[in-house]
């Protein structure tokens, strides 16, 4: 298998260890056999895709914005910041 | 005002007392804290107030903001802050579930199949997403924020290990742990959608 570096990095991330450290060279070795890791991390990336994915259908409703900015006193100033 | 101006001025500005400043601030951020406040409570009524009473903390306490950290990770820790207390101050929707370590003898053994492309009229559609919701609603609140800070707001480690005043290494295990939880609950949902 080749060895993809995205995944590796994204392994070593949850180590807390740089690329070349001793723990990462462990982790390269097996990743380049080992199809079940790389599923697993996959797996990992589309779950928080699909978390982004729902929170970005979900906008801030207009009337709490107004709501706001009178509850800060600075209703009067969105225009120009808007603009 | 000058238009784009960087926000380290635009602090600087609203520390003076400068409203359209502050006012700019506001429009930068609010988004992000309503999501915040959204993902943390799993209410748009808590949110809105989790949103609310972030904003009026930072605009009497901006002027006590001294720069060592960076103005995000200050207007975040209110935030969180707000949220957490809020959700104190509630009965709990769901009985939280233990959380471990991911199974690596596991996913070591068994054949690892791959979840398809993903469909996102599937998660688009509004009972998964109350299923994604109702999800991340039953991780307890110490692994949530974390995901939340981290993965949806795209905050480094150390932005989040400042912000809950954890160690980094504690956000790397709490956040391997919530993602863990999720994609195991996630696999069940997926899989029952597609034979659905």
């Amino acid at each position: 298998m080749k060895l993809n570096e995205d995944l590796l990095r994204e392994i070593c991330e949850y180590m807390g260890s740089d690329l070349n450290s001793a723990p990462c060279k462990i982790i390269r070795e097996h990743m380049e056999a080992c199809h079940n890791c790389e599923v697993y991390v996959d797996k990992i990336k589309k779950t928080v895709e699909i978390y982004r994915f729902a929170d970005q259908q979900e906008k801030i409703p207009d009337k709490i914005s107004k709501k706001l900015f009178a509850c800060l006193n600075l209703d009067d100033l969105t225009k120009t910041c808007d603009q | 005002m000058e238009n784009n101006l960087p926000e380290e001025q635009l602090v600087i500005r609203a520390k003076q007392g400068d409203r359209t400043a502050l006012s700019q601030l506001v429009i930068d951020y609010s988004s992000r804290i309503y999501h915040l406040g959204l993902r943390l409570s799993g209410n748009r009524q808590d949110a809105e107030d989790i949103l609310q009473e972030t904003f009026m903390i930072m605009v009497k306490k901006i002027g006590q903001f001294q720069g060592k950290s960076s103005f995000y990770t200050w207007l975040y820790r209110i935030a969180v802050n707000v949220g957490l207390r809020k959700l104190k101050s509630k009965p709990r929707r769901y009985d939280h579930i233990s959380i471990n370590d991911p199974d690596f003898e596991r996913i070591s053994a068994e054949t690892a199949h791959e979840w398809p492309q993903l469909d996102f009229e599937i998660i688009n559609d509004s009972r998964f997403r109350q299923k994604l919701d109702r999800l991340i609603e039953q991780l307890p609140e110490k692994y949530r924020t974390v995901f939340i800070l981290r993965d949806l707001h795209e905050l480094s480690t150390e932005d989040t290990s400042r912000i809950l005043q954890i160690t980094p290494s504690n956000t790397k295990i709490r956040l391997m742990r919530a993602r863990n939880f999720l994609k195991e609950h996630l696999e069940n949902m997926l899989k029952a959608e597609v034979l659905t």
